[in-house]
């Protein structure tokens, strides 16, 4: 605000022309009468001011306070808003946008067969739809209501009045504009002071028009930034319609290539040219000394062992895990009854092929039965002819689990009627009656 | 946010005088009545209970859960400060305070549990325990090892304990929020809102806990091979959705009777639907959670369940609530208007009581068939959810709506004891603002 005392070209229709004075008893430069302000002691009073200017005719006005009023709508006598019905409308757009575009992607566009799963299922599709719903029902609202509220409005004739900047943090204020065909300089301002006001002042448009206007450079940055914006979805385009020998873009060149050497690359600085030093010669890293070579290698005293480490004991137990760990990672080719038809050599069968794995447990050629314990033992850590070792995935005692459980499979599979204990042959006999 | 506030109504009827009594007397003619025509249904039925019993826990399940959904607006008021439901918490105090005769009512079936009846839940029959005998070695496909795993929480002994353990519980915590409010009806006393404030944080944790331990043991252990971990928030939040149908239509026979007319507005019944609304949609939310994990994670254990309910004839039910229990009311309760306009709310309120029955129906008569099948020689009962669906029926009993009105009539006897002295909090320093609540 200034001091200066102009009196703006153009006088309006009420021919409202005045002095303002702020708190500070300057007079500010004033122009056309906007409007009159009135500030009210609490919510319940300016619902009682709305009601009243309301009933008296006034269209053009409204409330101002720092949070939203239960009940001013009706006070104000405001329609509803159609939001919800805008927000209904975006739900159901973005219920069937989300199952459209799942539907074009999966099972229009690019079907692709994951495990056999169907292309186009109602369940699978739900979650995305639920969250597509809830996207679009929610840019509905917030935008919506930009939009009804007529937001951005980054400048208003009230801002030029001290007391409405208040207004966010403890002031209840009405402001009816003159452009409200009711609207009369005494008697407008009379009905608010009866209502109750603490004060009614006039506001004044600024003269400047160029004041109430969006600043040229606001327009010219958001002209800039949206033409900015464009530029990748250009690019992008460009790159789907033509051909190029460039190499590709590298936004961030020093992340791509960084200056560093990897393991397998190659260095002059060094006589072997390997950027990769090796171990030192007599160091060992941590957790790999495994120098007890029964354990950890099958091996006593040069030989493959026929026994088994101390460490483990053989019982059940151990028997039971080494029939989990086989089901795990063995059954697969050699079956779970080791004769080597598993699910993958049953898969070569049905393709036409002929491929089995080896026979764990044949009595009529033993050579898994022959094989020392410590033989089994190398072949599962370090595998044999196609088959490939499991010492990365199954820990070394895991591995005598399964060694001792082979030997429990070789006995069972080639076992006769008379090796089960008396108690339990009755129920073997007995045929297993289906279910209803 | 309005500051504004009203005062009581001077002309407002806001003391029970007889309406507890009569209703009280009602509820109890209505539960004997039509607990002796199910008791001789039953015996007819020729079944040893087990029609009358399966039909006993759906509709114990429907009178708990609604006081499970009343007591949760009581707990959330004081917990988040409400105001809206003021006016309506004495009436909800009430309902909730009907869960020590609710808990004495289900004694009916934990009694002959205790005692030994075997065929109700299957982990309490001998042969679900074969598993155990034969530990490891070869299993009836029935007999798989998460149950094996769950025989030691669910015996007889320690469920009956537990039973009692959530009916004191519940009863206290209802007891205590009714008492210090009724104190506040004489003394006026702020401090003891404050107090109710913080008792309820803790409140709401146990009841937590014990509402999702309620429905695991009652309601879960039904189908007592299959699990989810969301299952007791599911079924809280069909009680919510009964427990604030009820309040509703409670709140709309009391005005009836001449009372609260001036305190109890659309606003409020507004507010009621709101959370009738909400909780339908957070009743399908954890529903199709737990449908959709299990559906896509295809283990045998846990789509079984679903098994029996989307194939035969139960997959007509399953569609039915589908659309009952949340399309329908959840494309029409989203509108204001439905809530406000009392009617509308009033039909939606019953609509919604009929399918949170059918829904908790659903959950339980799935496991009503078991089967015979045989180990080795021995002929054993497989227990529920085995064998081919089509042996399993939808089989709807006139015990059902027999022994559902039965037990409702004995919560309206419960509810009707309690509805005592004032049906507003007159003193509550909240009751202006909820006198005067309007929606934005």
């Amino acid at each position: 605000m200034t001091d200066e005392h102009t009196h703006g070209p153009g006088a309006d229709e009420h021919g409202a022309m005045g002095t303002l004075h702020d708190d500070g008893g300057r007079a500010v430069r004033t122009g056309r009468l906007y409007g009159v302000l009135a500030e009210y002691d609490t919510p319940g009073e300016l619902m009682e001011a709305a009601r009243k200017v309301r009933d008296a005719g006034y269209t053009q006005f409204d409330c101002y306070s720092p949070f939203p009023v239960h009940g001013i709508d009706e006070a104000m006598g405001i329609k509803r808003t159609i939001l919800p019905l805008l927000i209904f409308g975006g739900g159901c757009t973005g219920t069937i946008g989300g199952l459209l575009l799942q539907w074009w992607c999966n099972a229009y566009n690019w079907p692709w067969n994951i495990s056999g799963k169907p292309a186009w299922s109602i369940p699978a599709n739900v979650p995305i739809a639920f969250e597509s719903t809830i996207l679009i029902a929610v840019f509905t609202s917030f935008f919506g209501m930009w939009i009804l509220n007529k937001l951005p409005q980054v400048w208003h004739p009230f801002f030029r009045n001290e007391r409405f900047n208040h207004v966010t943090d403890d002031a209840f204020l009405l402001g009816i504009e003159a452009r409200d065909r009711r609207f009369d300089a005494e008697a407008t301002p009379r009905l608010l002071s009866d209502a109750g006001a603490l004060s009614v002042d006039n506001v004044y448009l600024d003269p400047d028009r160029a004041s109430r206007q969006m600043p040229k450079w606001i327009t010219a940055f958001i002209v800039a930034s949206t033409a900015f914006a464009l530029i990748p979805f250009a690019i992008a385009a460009k790159a789907r319609t033509s051909r190029s020998t460039e190499p590709h873009f590298h936004i961030f060149p020093d992340m791509d290539f960084q200056p560093k050497y990897k393991s397998d690359q190659p260095m002059d600085m060094f006589e072997d040219g390997r950027a990769n030093r090796g171990e030192l010669a007599g160091t060992v890293a941590r957790g790999s000394l495994n120098a007890d070579d029964l354990f950890y290698r099958g091996l006593e005293n040069g030989a493959w062992t026929t026994g088994f480490p101390r460490q483990l004991e053989i019982n059940e137990q151990l028997i039971r895990r080494g029939k989990g760990r086989f089901e795990i990672y063995c059954t697969p080719c050699h079956g779970y009854d080791g004769r080597g038809m598993g699910a993958v050599p049953q898969r070569v069968a049905a393709t036409g092929g002929a491929w089995q794995a080896r026979n764990l447990v044949d009595a009529s050629n033993p050579v898994v039965i022959n094989m020392p314990n410590g033989q089994l033992f190398n072949t599962i850590s370090n595998g044999y002819n196609t088959m490939m070792g499991y010492a990365a995935q199954i820990p070394h005692a895991d591995r005598w689990a399964i060694v001792l459980y082979v030997r429990a499979l070789q006995r069972s599979q080639n076992a006769s009627l008379d090796d089960i204990p008396p108690d339990h042959r009755s129920g073997i006999q007995m045929p297993e009656a289906p279910t209803p | 946010m309005s500051a504004l506030q009203k005062s009581l109504n001077p002309e407002e009827k806001y003391k029970a005088g007889k309406l507890g009594q009569g209703l009280t007397r009602i509820g109890l003619a209505i539960a004997a009545v039509f607990l002796v025509v199910s008791l001789v249904l039953g015996y007819i039925n020729g079944d040893h209970w087990k029609r009358f019993l399966y039909a006993y826990v759906v509709a114990w399940s429907y009178i708990f859960s609604i006081c499970v959904g009343v007591f949760w607006l009581v707990l959330l008021h004081h917990l988040a400060r409400g105001r809206w439901a003021t006016v309506v918490r004495r009436i909800a105090e009430a309902m909730s305070m009907a869960f020590p005769i609710v808990f004495i009512a289900g004694l009916g079936f934990i009694v002959p549990l205790a005692l030994g009846y075997q065929d109700l839940y299957y982990w309490a029959h001998p042969d679900a325990a074969l598993c155990l005998e034969k530990a490891g070695t070869a299993c009836h496909e029935y007999l798989h090892p998460t149950l094996v795993h769950k025989l030691g929480w669910l015996s007889p002994g320690f469920f009956t304990v537990r039973y009692v353990v959530y009916g004191v519980v519940y009863s206290a915590m209802a007891a205590y929020f009714m008492k210090k409010s009724r104190q506040q009806d004489d003394s006026g006393d702020p401090k003891l809102s404050e107090q109710l404030r913080v008792a309820s944080g803790p409140a709401m944790i146990v009841y937590a806990l014990i509402t999702c331990f309620a429905a695991f043991d009652i309601l879960m252990s039904m189908a007592p091979k299959w699990y989810s971990t969301i299952y007791g928030v599911s079924f809280w939040g069909s009680a919510c959705v009964g427990g604030f149908a009820a309040l509703a239509l409670v709140v709309l026979g009391i005005q009836r009777t001449g009372r609260l007319t001036h305190s109890i507005n659309p606003e409020h019944y507004h507010d009621i639907g709101k959370w009738m609304f909400a909780f339908t949609f957070f009743w399908a939310y954890t529903a199709f959670s737990q449908f959709m994990l299990q559906w896509y994670g295809n283990l045998p254990e846990e789509t079984v369940w679903y098994k029996y309910r989307l194939f035969g004839e139960w997959q007509w039910v399953s569609i039915a609530i589908l659309v009952g229990f949340w399309g329908f009311p959840f494309v029409f309760l989203m509108s204001r208007w439905t809530k406000r306009i009392v009617p509308s709310l009033v039909f939606f309120a019953v609509w919604q009581l009929v399918f949170h029955w059918l829904d908790l129906y659903w959950n339980v008569m799935p496991s009503y068939d078991w089967l015979p099948s045989f180990h080795g020689a021995t002929q054993i009962v497989t227990g529920p959810l085995t064998g081919n669906t089509a042996y399993h029926h939808v089989g709807f009993n006139a015990l059902d709506i027999t022994v559902w009105i039965g037990l409702v009539g004995v919560l309206l006897a419960g509810f009707g004891r309690n509805l005592h002295g004032n049906l507003i909090p007159i003193k509550d320093p909240t009751l202006g603002l909820s006198l005067a609540h309007e929606n934005l």
